[in-house]
């Protein structure tokens, strides 16, 4: 049976941490005098309170983990983190009620980057770093994360690191789990650390490049400005822009390998990484032909703008800096397509994962043969690695899985009346944790605060399904997850 | 000189009797009693039961400190590398271990071996292998046999109707200034050694030497031209061999590997480079299956299962259907007159190469190559002439050199050229002698 006391025991020592973020920002937020400082100072209270509490109900928990409790733990872990996180928004009456603030924390911490807020500039400090740092800590992974800081308190499972990561393919770096969590924080950190110097360099102010190397190192999207990156309208900071996203959508044990071992032409070698960087090139290029038959753009502009759309919409980050509504519709197309495919596994980016769409190509190659030699054994190898039959049964339930959410949440936004171009790309980019959606009622570059409260759960509902690789999160809603045997 | 041979299975027996014939003192070990009366009725040569557990104590019995060589040839290979390294500490002055993984056979590990005490590596399949590869190559040829890395090779054909030297007497085709010499003849069950006098017929299988610019006039000479270029080939049974084919398998090359169990196709998908090498789970026997995946278009079949029966009437029917090519594996012996006789291109036989390669580690140094012809119960081998020795005494027709030996070629500075009568040897040259049914260490007397 579910043990309910080690849950306890970790929820809180993790909501402990979740305190400690926000007591950063409450620093802040001091530091600028701004009216945020007691709405926070309240939320850290709150959260520090439960978090104590939940650890005396989960005092002398026995130090196992099963399976079970590992699923059941890092959903709850997500959902409470996403109500704690929203606290600020509400208290400070930043946003104004309970659906459109627990959506904009669940976006951040699901690196969607999707807003209810439609005027971010008018925010106080402390929060908007508060925004940031929701997407930053949810990069990687919030259990993830305590496992590098406090090895001993999940007792080193690999249960709980393989019901968060990202994708499907799971190599671990070192022997202990704990060194592995460590090596990739510290590849995040160095690219967090990377981008905001570079940002800083380029003329952005100190709050600014942190905030945005936050959420561009944790593919979330999240920005200070209404415009985004547009607001600078700077070609050095689009493309570092560009290239911090697109290192973020690399898995980061192969960028550990790379920066840190020097194994470059391993990288190079990888089939998901030569997906990756194709899918980017190839729809590159098709915009950038669209925006210079259509919308008369110079060449350096429209690589520009087309680069990081691309890029941003692959990496699931979200960023913008012009206006893609504007583009003709086949360039929408392109741009959901990068949603779906999404970075590689094992990265801060969403979607489906070009781990998968590797093996998903394969396979369909391998059927096509089929018909042409129907005694051949067509193994799916990716890398000098056979994925055997059962994991790619695994692939294709996912797929199946994944679409058939998007079509529900599609339904249901056709059916309150949300265009429909509009309901295809928000089910899309709220499964992939992209962000933005493209239409003709919302537009790229707008807030989604006008839909529905009751989507706006749903969404959320998606998006941490989404994050959490859906199987996790959906496994709970089956009786034989609660049975005792 | 004293050869102990552990392992009486296929390759053990073959090297017994090939050891034994040529008046070598043979120590044969193995556990199975029956095995071993099979081997001691055949040859002359000293037979030792012993259990797996205590082949120390049987090294001891049989004398390993004053043995010459010491072969293991059992089918686990880490045993066969531990007993080679255990008889160099108790003296064996050379060792051979069969292995069974290409990992072993990689030449920055030779040394180390050799320092551990496994004087040389063999891998029959890996070898067998080399061989199907060097017959794809050249798909008109049944047999090719390289001396000095190709400088001058020994072909042996089969004759059609289309040769162009038929039915014309050997010293008006075959002069001295031809840029071919024959050896031998192969005609029905009996071996010719060509004189001035003979003929050549429809059927013949022709051995002769040749040097390598010269390679392709000869396959016009013998009207071999029609014989396509091996672009697709298919491989019936997907053993270890099959596996050691397809990662030889040159560039521009295509493979359908046929076998049966499934379990076995999906190690060999693991294996092979899948973008070249396709493996298919159906029985390879089966003209259906063959029609099915093309074999039409297929320029080469090679069958390698365990079943020489079933690789002869494979070859035979592929060979039906239009294939040009055709390889088979024959592990038996008594077959291989039959399936010359019948349309196979080549015939490999793991024993005999491996038999032939452990062979020169036994003959002196000065023997750099040697090779079992299967076909016409012949050696041919490769000798250095030193200094003083008979056959630089005297031109080659003076040498008096008995009728079953032929001197077909030699290498002079790297350079090779063909013998004839009037041809005088030089000191350091490297001569291929053909020898039928002769002891081969006996012809090493006169180069030494």
């Amino acid at each position: 049976m579910i043990n309910k006391r080690i849950i306890f025991k970790i929820l809180g020592s993790l909501l402990n941490i979740e305190a400690a973020f926000m007591a950063l920002c409450l620093v802040v937020s001091l530091c600028c005098g701004e009216d945020d400082m007691i709405p926070l100072a309240i939320t850290v209270g709150i959260t520090v309170a439960v978090a104590l509490t939940l650890r005396l109900l989960g005092r002398g928990a026995t130090n196992v983990l099963s399976r079970r409790d590992a699923y059941l733990l890092v959903t709850i872990v997500w959902i409470a983190f996403a109500a704690f996180g929203s606290l600020p928004f509400l208290l400070g009456g930043y946003i104004s009620n309970v659906s459109d603030a627990f959506f904009e924390a669940m976006s951040g911490l699901t690196t969607t980057g999707a807003t209810t807020i439609d005027h971010v500039e008018g925010m106080p400090h402390g929060v908007l770093l508060w925004r940031s740092l929701t997407q930053w800590i949810g990069g990687l992974g919030i259990v993830f994360f305590t496992i590098a800081v406090l090895p001993s308190f999940v007792g080193g499972s690999i249960k709980v690191f393989a019901a968060e990561a990202t994708g499907p393919v799971q190599s671990k770096l070192q022997p202990r789990l704990t060194m592995s969590a460590k090596a990739l924080w510290g590849v995040y950190l160095a690219l967090t650390i990377g981008c905001a110097l570079c940002f800083f360099l380029f003329g952005m102010s100190p709050f600014d490049a942190v905030n945005y190397s936050m959420t561009i190192t944790a593919t979330g999207g999240f920005a200070t400005h209404d415009a985004s990156t547009g607001y600078f309208n700077n070609a050095a900071i689009d493309y570092t822009a560009i290239l911090f996203m697109f290192l973020s959508g690399i898995s980061f044990a192969m960028l550990y390998a790379a920066l840190f071992k020097g194994r470059i032409r391993h990288l190079l070698k990888n089939a998901e990484f030569r997906f990756y960087t194709a899918i980017a090139l190839i729809s590159s290029a098709i915009i950038t032909a669209f925006l210079l038959y259509y919308n008369n753009y110079s060449l350096s502009d429209a690589i520009r703008v087309s680069l990081f759309q691309v890029v941003s919409f692959l990496t699931t980050t979200g960023m913008f800096n012009e206006d893609a509504a504007q583009w003709h519709h086949i360039t929408w197309v392109v741009l959901s397509l990068c949603m779906f495919f999404g970075g590689c596994a094992g990265s801060t980016a969403g979607g489906f994962k070009c781990a998968r769409g590797v093996i998903a190509l394969k396979i369909m190659r391998n059927e096509i043969l089929h018909r042409l030699h129907p005694k051949a054994i067509l193994p799916v190898k990716v890398n000098d690695s056979t994925i055997n039959s059962s994991g790619q049964i695994t692939l294709i339930a996912f797929l199946m899985v994944y679409f058939l959410l998007c079509f529900i949440a599609y339904f249901i936004m056709i059916l309150v009346g949300v265009d429909s171009t509009n309901s295809f790309t928000i089910a899309l980019s709220c499964a992939s944790n992209v962000g933005p959606t493209l239409g003709l009622e919302i537009g790229p570059t707008m807030s989604w605060s006008i839909l529905p409260m009751g989507v706006k759960w749903i969404l959320s509902a998606l998006m941490l399904m989404g994050r959490l690789e859906i199987f996790t999160v959906l496994v709970i809603f089956t009786p034989a997850f609660w049975r005792n045997n | 000189m004293k050869v102990i041979i552990v392992g009486a299975d296929a390759i053990g027996a073959h090297l017994a009797e090939l050891f034994s014939k040529i008046k070598q003192n043979i120590i044969i070990i193995d556990e199975d009693e029956a095995k071993l009366e099979r081997i001691s009725s055949a040859c002359d040569l000293l037979t030792i039961q012993s259990s797996p557990s205590s082949l120390i104590k049987t090294f001891k019995e049989a004398g390993v400190k004053n043995a010459d060589l010491l072969i293991s040839v059992k089918k686990d290979e880490n045993l066969n590398l531990n007993l080679c390294v255990l008889a160099k500490a108790m003296g064996a002055k050379k060792t051979v271990a069969r292995v069974e993984n290409s990992e072993f056979t990689q030449p920055q590990f030779i040394e180390a071996f050799k320092q551990a005490g496994v004087s040389s590596i063999i891998y029959p399949d890996d070898l067998a292998a080399e061989d199907i590869i060097s017959g794809l190559k050249m798909s008109w040829v049944r047999q090719r046999w390289d001396v000095y890395g190709g400088a001058l090779t020994m072909l042996g054909i089969k004759l059609r109707e289309n040769c162009t030297i038929l039915g014309r007497p050997l010293k008006e085709v075959s002069t001295p200034d031809a840029p071919y010499h024959i050896v031998a003849i192969k005609r029905g069950t009996s071996t010719i050694i060509p004189k001035g006098d003979d003929m050549l017929l429809p059927e013949d299988y022709l051995y002769f030497m040749t040097t390598k610019d010269f390679i392709p006039e000869m396959k016009r000479l013998v009207g071999k031209e029609d014989y396509p270029e091996v672009k697709n080939v298919i491989i019936v049974g997907g053993g270890s061999t099959a596996e050691r084919v397809v990662n030889r398998l040159p560039k521009g090359m295509t493979a359908k590997i046929f076998e049966t169990n499934f379990a076995r196709c999906e190690e060999l998908n693991r294996m092979v480079d899948t973008s070249r090498v396709m493996v298919i789970n159906a029985d390879g026997r089966s003209v259906a299956n063959l029609l099915e995946e093309n074999v039409k278009q297929t320029q080469a079949l090679v069958a390698v299962t365990g079943n020489a029966e079933a690789n002869i009437l494979t070859c035979m029917t592929a060979h039906e259907l239009g294939v040009r090519k055709t390889v088979a594996m024959i592990e038996n012996m008594d077959y291989m007159s039959i399936a010359g006789n019948a349309d196979i291109g080549t015939i490999i036989n793991k024993q005999a190469l491996t038999a032939s390669y452990i062979y020169q580690l036994l003959l002196n140094g000065d023997v750099r190559n040697i090779r079992d012809l299967l076909m016409v119960k012949a050696d041919i081998a490769e000798f250095k002439a030193c200094e003083g020795s008979r056959v630089t005494t005297k031109r080659v027709r003076d040498l008096g050199l008995p009728d079953s030996v032929e001197l077909g070629g030699l290498v002079r500075n790297g350079v090779g050229m063909l013998v004839n009568g009037n041809t005088q040897i030089e000191a350091g040259d490297d001569v291929v002698v053909f020898c039928h049914d002769t002891n081969i260490s006996r012809i090493e007397k006169i180069f030494i």
